[in-house]
């Protein structure tokens, strides 16, 4: 497939590094030096000018191009492009990354015509609403309209009888609809056997019902109560669609925001949110409002350092559950090592989003698990698949793992007398480096 | 010293250095004049018909019309567009139009009406729809002078300026400013999607509907014999001064003439026009009931009226004059007719105890909604000040917090919720010299009036309430008052009528400069 990518920030970076291998990948932006720190990187065609030049993007070949990909920063940028595409070349597919909500909106009811778009604010408030709905995950995804639901935990402490740790896994009370996927020890990776147990600093990849994955989270939490009370650090754009996404998981939300304008804004916006107009970093400040009595803290200021120090201070406090939104590829392991809980970056998960959508035609939806070293897959399986019509039972492992499949839109999470059938969506999890590999055999 | 200030003046009056455009405002008023003239004819039809004398109503109509059209004449009729103007059309038009509608009054020369002052002071009663009166022997009033009475309430109720703004072509660019400070309450909270002239428009026809609806009503009732103390002369009397919630009546005890089913009738209509009229229009004419049962200020006034007619059932209840019903009756009109600033009575309420009379004080304070024809503060400014402190409360355990003023979900401008706050301030201020004002001059003209008399006195005439409490109580006048404290009671009334500011601002000198 010719891949025509505008934009080479972080997420058209993280778009070609995952798309680079399996197709020919063109990229256009206006700044030559990133152009040539990923044309040294990856074996891609770069393209000096503007994005939303209709000769740039002739030159770039989009008349020849399958699919484009707009992922500059600028939400016009990206549009106009896709306006060009769908007039020069009718027959390309198109994706556009957006920061505005509306846009999305107006996408949704089919008013704008582009055939994927994707929200950097929203996917980050949603992978920041899935975390603090599961206690001590790590990282969720969901698949199949959230009936799948893939979750990360780390395994902290033993709780006595808890059934799972330390216990082999075929005894041990692993809850109904789901599946541990992986284990991961150190640096290695292991797809479990039966025998295999869980130890206590261990992380765990678990495939299974949100029900299950909710048990899962309950047992696995040192702290079993429901994180309510969330104050969040900044109130720019993703930050408010972070507060609008817990708004409406019923928790109750605290926003910090210095900024007097945009405090007055949330505050506008969200009528039963606490708003201080405030920095975060003033001890006594959160002495006074009792910040460290709240169960989890989002930092969603805009730089990176800042998000660092007052989580730190945060934790300082009292605050158990700290999530910060990093902004360089780079800082995601600082921030772990230096103990905040979760880190995500949000050009991350909208790249991850955008090369779901690019993969293979059958494939449905990719996660990266690890930063990129796993890769949880949806496949549609092929009739003429050595796979099609044997049960799991009889399945080799490679390296992979079938965690579910989707049949008629419902989600089967299999036991070894199932059958996998043509047709089925199986949701894998696999070495990334193996995705291809799988990809292939179903 | 007397050449300085000579000097003083006439730089004051050279026109390039005044900011206001006071030839335009002139002209404005003398427009409105000239279309007030005709309302004389109904008055004159009234007394054709009772075989009594139309001569004081057309003389006072030509008066009018002349005077207006002089003005007209002599000021030069520019394209009104400032909205300072506004100001001073509002407050002159107030002003000056009671001084033409009490031509009537003194032409016929029928008892305390024939004075000057006295019929000046029942004009200003009636065009700002107060309902104090100085009239307390009603069988030497003429009918048709009665009827003029009640009509007066009606023209101003709604207002003669939003009259003024549906109709006249000048008022097409500096209308939205005049109907602003003509209409009571904060109106600019509404958010106005209809031009200005489409909004007059509305106001007037809903008045106008709710009026015949009213009469038709009442008449019925005396058709059908369920009063037989109605018929359509007093029925359209007191249809006039509901709907304005001005509150005069043909009768020396007010709606204590008729029965209970008329009372009823009257305080659920006086409920009505106590309602924000740009909401009503909403729901009667564009079926959107939501718009009043979702609105903040509509559950506050009902929430009100209730307490309140609790409250007074309470202390009749423990007095034990009336029996059950009786008190429901009376404690629920006099709470609806009190607070609304009808000021109607349907029985002596100065009788009751100090429970009853000090919550009535309180309710004079109330008010009706914005954008109702009713007076003094307005429910819609409790809500906001109760909003306001809630919010100093919570800043006072979180400093830091960011928490804006909500209306109906819509968040409130600061400088709305500044401006609410000033004029609750201000307002107390001009009761509380009122108040004084009246007690020292009580002194003075050695009129027996309480200090509490005199408060009542105050804020039933700067909330355009009406009766007050002691002699100028629902049964009785305020013709004891001598001259000046009548006249201070003028300019409360004046001044509660167009909400203090337009007129307390055009005596600042930031008005006056370019």
């Amino acid at each position: 497939m010719r891949i025509l990518v505008i934009g080479a920030g972080q997420v058209g970076a993280t778009v070609v590094e995952a798309l680079h291998g399996e197709h020919d990948v063109t990229v256009v932006d206006l700044d030559p030096g990133r152009l040539t720190a990923l044309s040294n990187r990856f074996d891609v065609a770069t393209i000096e000018g503007n994005g939303a030049s209709r000769r740039t993007l002739q030159e770039a070949g989009l008349l020849d191009s399958d699919l484009m990909i707009s992922c500059t920063s600028r939400d016009e940028i990206n549009l106009i492009s896709a306006i060009f595409s769908r007039n020069l070349a009718p027959e390309t597919s198109t994706i556009v990354r957006t920061t505005n909500e509306e846009y999305l909106e107006v996408w949704r009811e089919r008013q704008l015509d582009v055939d994927f778009m994707v929200s950097s604010e929203l996917e980050t408030a949603n992978a920041v609403s899935r975390i603090i709905g599961l206690p001590a995950a790590r990282q969720t995804d969901v698949f199949a309209d959230g009936q799948v639901q893939i979750v990360e935990f780390d395994v902290v402490g033993r709780n006595d009888g808890d059934g799972i740790v330390g216990v082999p896994l075929r005894e041990a009370r692993i809850p109904r609809d789901s599946k541990v996927a992986g284990i991961i020890r150190g640096d290695r990776m292991i797809i479990p056997r039966g025998d295999q147990t869980i130890d206590v600093g261990d992380r765990v990849v678990i495939i299974g019902s949100p029900d299950a994955a909710r048990l899962w989270g309950e047992t696995l939490s040192a702290d079993k109560r429901r994180l309510d009370d969330i104050v969040v650090f900044g109130a720019g754009r993703t930050g408010r669609a972070i507060v609008r996404a817990l708004v409406d998981q019923g928790l109750r939300v605290r926003i910090i925001e210095p900024d007097p304008k945009r405090a007055k804004l949330t505050a506008a916006q969200f009528p039963n949110v606490r708003v201080y107009q405030a920095t975060g970093f003033d001890p006594e400040f959160l002495d006074r409002e009792r910040i460290g009595q709240s169960r989890a803290a989002v930092f969603v200021m805009q730089d990176d350092a800042k998000n660092h120090y007052a989580a730190t201070l945060a934790k300082l406090h009292g605050v158990s559950f700290t999530i910060a939104i990093v902004h360089q590829a780079a800082s995601s392991e600082v921030f772990e090592r230096a103990g905040i809980d979760v880190a995500i970056n949000p050009r991350q998960v909208t790249a991850e989003e955008i090369v779901r959508f690019a993969h293979d035609p059958r494939t449905r939806q990719v996660t990266m698990l690890e930063g990129d070293r796993f890769e949880i897959l949806d496949v549609t399986v092929r009739p003429e698949s050595e796979y099609a019509d044997q049960p799991f039972r009889t399945m080799p492992i490679r390296g992979a793992l079938i965690g579910a499949i989707v049949r008629d839109g419902q989600a089967i999470f299999p036991h070894g007398d199932d059958v996998l059938r043509a047709g089925d969506r199986a949701i894998i999890f696999t070495e990334s480096a193996r995705a291809t590999q799988v990809e292939k055999a179903l | 010293m007397a050449r300085l200030t000579r000097a003083r003046l006439r730089r004051l009056f050279r026109r390039e250095s005044i900011g206001v455009d006071v030839s335009a405002a002139f002209d404005l008023v003398g427009a409105v004049l000239l279309y007030l003239s005709p309302a004389y004819l109904f008055p004159a039809v009234v007394a054709l018909l009772y075989g009594e004398s139309p001569w004081p109503f057309v003389i006072a109509g030509i008066v009018t019309a002349a005077f207006g059209a002089f003005l007209q004449l002599v000021a030069t009729g520019r394209e009104f567009a400032s909205p300072r103007e506004g100001f001073l059309v509002v407050a002159l038009t107030w002003l000056l139009i009671p001084v033409f509608g009490a031509l009537p009054y003194v032409i016929a020369g029928e008892g305390v009406l024939s004075h000057p002052l006295d019929a000046y002071f029942e004009s200003v009663s009636g065009f700002t729809a107060t309902g104090a009166t100085v009239v307390s022997d009603f069988g030497q009033l003429s009918r048709s002078l009665g009827m003029w009475r009640q009509f007066t309430q009606w023209l101003g109720g709604m207002g003669i300026v939003v009259l003024a703004v549906a109709i006249l072509p000048q008022l097409r660019v500096g209308g939205r400013q005049l109907l602003q400070s003509e209409l009571p309450g904060p109106t600019e909270l509404e958010r106005l999607t209809v031009s200005i002239r489409e909004v007059a428009r509305r106001l007037w026809i809903l008045y106008v509907a709710l009026t015949l609806v009213l009469i038709a009503l009442l008449t019925a009732y005396g058709r059908l014999g369920l009063d037989d103390r109605m018929d359509l002369f007093d029925a359209t009397a007191h249809a006039f001064t509901t709907v304005s919630l001005g509150g005069f009546s043909t009768q020396g005890n007010s709606i204590a003439a008729f029965g209970s089913l008329v009372q009823w009738t009257i305080a659920l209509f006086v409920v009505i026009a106590g309602v924000n009229f740009l909401r009503l229009f909403r729901v009667f004419v564009q079926r959107q009931p939501r718009a009043v049962t979702r609105d903040d200020e509509f559950r506050l006034y009902l929430l009100i009226l209730l307490f309140a007619s609790a409250v007074l059932l309470l202390e009749l209840m423990a007095e034990g004059t009336f029996g059950f019903w009786e008190s429901v009756r009376h404690a629920v009109f006099q709470a609806v007719s009190i607070m609304s600033t009808a000021g109607f009575a349907t029985t002596d309420y100065t009788a009751w105890g100090p429970l009853a009379t000090i919550t009535l004080l309180g309710l004079m304070f109330i008010g009706a909604s914005a954008g109702s024809t009713g007076g003094a503060i307005k429910v819609v400014r409790h809500v906001l000040i109760s909003r306001i402190l809630r919010r100093e409360l919570e800043r006072t355990v979180h400093p830091e917090v960011v928490s804006p003023i909500r209306l109906n979900r819509a968040v409130v401008d600061e400088k709305t919720l500044e401006a609410v706050l000033a004029f609750v301030l201000i307002y107390l201020g001009l009761f509380a010299v009122g108040s004084l004002a009246l007690v020292l001059d009580s002194f003075r003209a050695d009129v027996v009036l309480t200090p509490f008399e005199a408060m009542g006195a105050a804020a039933a005439t700067l909330g355009n309430v009406g009766p007050a409490f002691g002699f100028a109580g629902p049964l009785g006048s305020y013709e004891s008052f001598s001259g000046l404290s009548k006249g201070v009671m003028i300019a409360l009334m004046w001044m509660g009528r167009v909400e203090i500011i337009p007129i307390i601002v055009l005596f600042t000198r930031q008005y006056w400069r370019a």
